[in-house]
């Protein structure tokens, strides 16, 4: 079998520093634990993807990285989330700020109910302090990072509500660029977008990764496959199986992805 | 294996390794006819082979469609995706194989009447043998999903080339013996050129089964013998 | 077949008649009580009613001291009541959502928001004309506050709860914290609504006349005095409208018209906003 050589498939992503490490955690909501114990490592200017059936605890795991569940009693996580070696997860860990630091776009669009120009600058009023004229290059930038800057610059006064369902979620990503945060979460961000929309938005994420870390929870298991740099395979609150996209989708290790990828499941 | 969801999409699978199947009994026995053809200067079987391969075009075409709508459709992923990547491979394969024995059997009618020694055609009989035998085993281990027998097939090509380069000597020899071998010499060359080639596809599916079953590819550095390419006759001898 | 779909379109007729009859016959009794309001009240809407103070019996006159005296009450119930039923409203629906103690005020408030006006006047009486040994447009208000708040407290919770939680998610999300995205998203998103609960309440106050008869009571005069009894147009209208002289049952008939329209006009001021806040 010495002939034989096997042709590395994961050898094209390019190893970058350990951006989040989860350590052990696990996860309640009440009494019923939705993660047991979850080892996992992402890294800086990469996507990672993580993907499962209904109900496998990948938006609860997303839920932690910026503790967006803390909003809610009785939820409670175990364990170590470290960003950049510092654990969020410590109860002195000054939620606000960690929240600006790492920024979450939802499944649906949730545009609040002001102008275009004012959803964006809502969140950068509130860590900096930046004159009419620099935060007008702000809005600016952020709108055109997110691919938005030709469709609104002349409806910059006018409200977001007006905004096609696409162009509003690329606004909510608009608003979380704004911030200037190291991490973005997106919690199936295109489940409520046509095609199209879900195009540009996948376009904006293979953009955004130059600059950000990137987590993405899909139910889309192309959409994974077009992407993510990696890919995690939750199952009932288990990680069952991590590795480089490719691979992941070509040749997993695991029965459970297999099956769960090639839809087999259940 | 579990089935899938969609019971439609498992039927669609089934049915493309089921053509493909079928493919491969055709092309085996279209090179098995052809050899035979030309070894009992049958004609009536060449002609035969020359209609059939037409069926082992028409079922690529099919098997590529096939896989051509499924991938489309069904957005297939891992083990699915190497089956249908295999299916439309091995259909490629098959295909030339097909052409390969079609042509094998126009040498057979192009050499009707044409004296032919027994200990020429010895040669042609002996590599046949081989690869059909190489042809058989890669289709089964092609419907078992059989890694360890496809490597073997993968690792015995070069018995067929090596053969393919003695007898290419052989040919040349009688050749410079008498020229009134060459037109069935040169006939047998071509002949023993396209057995040589169909072990070459038996080759390449073996690779294909290895992809489709463990996920990975194998490297191009395949055990090569065939050195006729090289070989050179001195004329001035 | 045939039967029990014929059986069927029967019934449906039955219902249907039904139904309309009874809408029909509550609608009746409306068009008949504004109509009658109209009819009467019509004759004796004139400046002078804006202009002048209650008259003494058979001499000319108007309702400007009772309606300066709703309106100063009205204003200073709806000051008092707003803040506090706004600010107790945002604690259940937004801090203390999950906290027992919420399903306890909310029991509660739906208890006070039933309770007839009469027993928060005796409890005003009780509390503020005894103790001040007499009566007071300030008692007036406050009885008047007391009624408001429990309207204040329901539309401001139930408007909050109608935000999503995604935008509050998402306000969050950007690190923003609780009372900054509280008043700055979750109160833009329910102002519609909760200004509509406020217009509701004072509709509700503008008409209410037990609760005054035991604070406020009535004033002949002209007075501003917050502690001095005040004059108010539902408790006039009482007056007038028992006595036996015919230009102050007159003066009754216009003081109830100029109240429903008043009211009227609120409360379709107050669904033109709601629906606004409810299209986004």
């Amino acid at each position: 079998m010495n002939s034989i050589a096997v042709r590395a498939t994961a050898d094209d992503i390019p190893i970058t520093r350990e951006k989040l490490s989860i350590r052990g955690l696990s996860f309640f909501y009440g009494d019923s634990k939705a993660l047991h114990g979850i080892n996992l490592k992402l890294h800086e200017r990469q996507v990672s993807a993580l993907i499962g059936p209904s109900g496998c605890g990948k938006s609860t795991l997303l839920r932690i990285l910026n503790r967006i569940y803390a909003l809610y009693p009785n939820q409670r996580a175990e364990g170590e989330v470290l960003l950049d070696g510092e654990n969020i997860l410590r109860p002195d860990q000054d939620v606000n700020f960690l929240r600006a630091k790492v920024g979450m776009v939802f499944q649906k669009p949730t545009p609040f109910p002001m102008s275009i120009y004012e959803n964006i600058a809502f969140g950068v009023r509130l860590y900096e302090n930046l004159s009419r004229a620099e935060m007008d290059d702000r809005v600016e930038h952020a709108l055109t990072k997110a691919a938005l800057w030709e469709e609104a610059k002349d409806r910059l006064g006018t409200s977001a509500l007006g905004l096609s369902g696409g162009q509003q979620q690329r606004l909510c990503i608009a608003r979380t660029i704004a911030v200037k945060p190291e991490v973005i979460l997106l919690d199936e961000p295109t489940s409520a977008l046509d095609p199209i929309s879900t195009a540009k938005v996948e376009d904006l994420i293979d953009e955004l990764k130059r600059d950000f870390t990137i987590v993405i929870v899909t139910h889309n298991m192309q959409q994974a496959a077009r992407v993510a740099d990696r890919t995690a395979f939750l199952y009932l609150g288990n990680l069952i199986e991590e590795g480089p996209t490719s691979m992941m989708f070509n040749n997993p290790k695991d029965r459970r992805t297999l099956d769960y990828i090639t839809g087999r499941f259940g | 294996m579990k089935e899938h969801i969609v019971s439609s999409y498992e039927n669609e699978l089934r049915d493309l390794t089921r053509k493909v199947a079928e493919m491969g009994g055709r092309a085996e026995r279209l090179v098995a006819d052809s050899v035979a053809a030309l070894l009992k200067r049958d004609t009536e079987l060449a002609e035969r082979v020359i209609v059939q391969d037409k069926a082992v075009d028409a079922l690529q075409r099919e098997i590529e469609e096939d896989s051509i709508a499924m991938i489309a459709r069904r957005q297939p992923l891992a083990t699915d995706l190497r089956e249908i990547v295999s299916a439309l491979r091995v259909a490629g394969d098959l295909e030339r194989i097909g052409d390969l024995a079609k042509n094998t059997a126009k040498r057979a009618l192009a050499l009707d009447g044409e004296y032919r020694a027994q200990k020429q055609l010895r040669g042609v009989e002996h590599m046949s043998e081989i690869a059909i035998e190489q042809l058989k085993a890669v289709l089964d281990a092609y419907s078992n999903h059989d890694d360890a027998r496809a490597i073997e097939v993968w690792k015995r090509d070069g018995e067929i080339d090596a053969i393919y380069t003695s007898l290419f000597r052989e040919l040349l020899t009688y050749m410079m013996e008498d020229p009134r071998h060459i037109t069935l010499c040169t006939h047998l060359l071509f002949a023993a050129k396209n057995i040589e080639r169909i072990g070459d596809h038996a080759t390449n599916i073996a690779e294909t089964v290895h992809y489709l079953v463990i996920g990975e590819q194998l490297s191009d550095e395949r055990p090569k013998s065939d050195t006729s390419s090289l070989t050179k006759m001195s004329t001035s001898r | 077949m045939m039967s029990l779909y014929s059986r069927r379109v029967v019934r449906n007729k039955v219902w249907l008649s039904l139904s309309v009859g009874a809408a029909g016959f509550g609608l009746l009794w409306l068009v008949l009580i504004l109509s009658t309001l109209v009819w009467n009240g019509i004759a004796g809407l004139s400046l002078s009613v804006f202009t002048e103070m209650t008259p003494p019996p058979g001499s000319a006159g108007g309702l400007l001291n009772p309606i300066v005296g709703s309106l100063i009450m009205t204003l200073i119930a709806v000051a008092i009541g707003t803040p506090i039923g706004m600010l107790a409203g945002t604690y259940m629906a937004e801090y203390g959502r999950y906290d027992r103690i919420t399903y306890a005020i909310r029991i509660i408030n739906d208890i006070l928001l039933s309770a007839p006006s009469i027993i928060v006047g005796l409890f005003i009486y009780e509390i503020l004309v005894v103790t001040m040994g007499h009566f007071s447009g300030f008692a007036g208000a406050v009885s008047l506050a007391v009624i408001v708040i429990p309207v204040v407290v329901r539309t401001t919770e139930d408007m909050l709860l109608l935000v999503p939680n995604q935008m509050r998610e998402a306000a969050s999300a950007l690190g923003a914290p609780q009372w900054f995205v509280i008043s700055r998203v979750a109160y833009r998103g329910a102002q519609a609504g909760m200004v509509t609960g406020v217009l509701l309440a004072v509709a509700r106050i503008s008409g209410e006349t037990a609760p005054l008869l035991f604070t406020a009571l009535n004033n002949q005069f002209w007075g501003v005095n917050l502690n001095a009894p005040m004059p108010s147009l539902p408790v006039v209208i009482f007056q007038f409208a028992l006595s036996p002289y015919e230009d102050w049952q007159r003066l009754a008939w216009t003081g109830a018209l100029i109240i429903t329209v008043a009211v009227l006009s609120l409360s379709i001021l107050a669904r033109v906003l709601l629906s606004k806040g409810v299209e986004r």
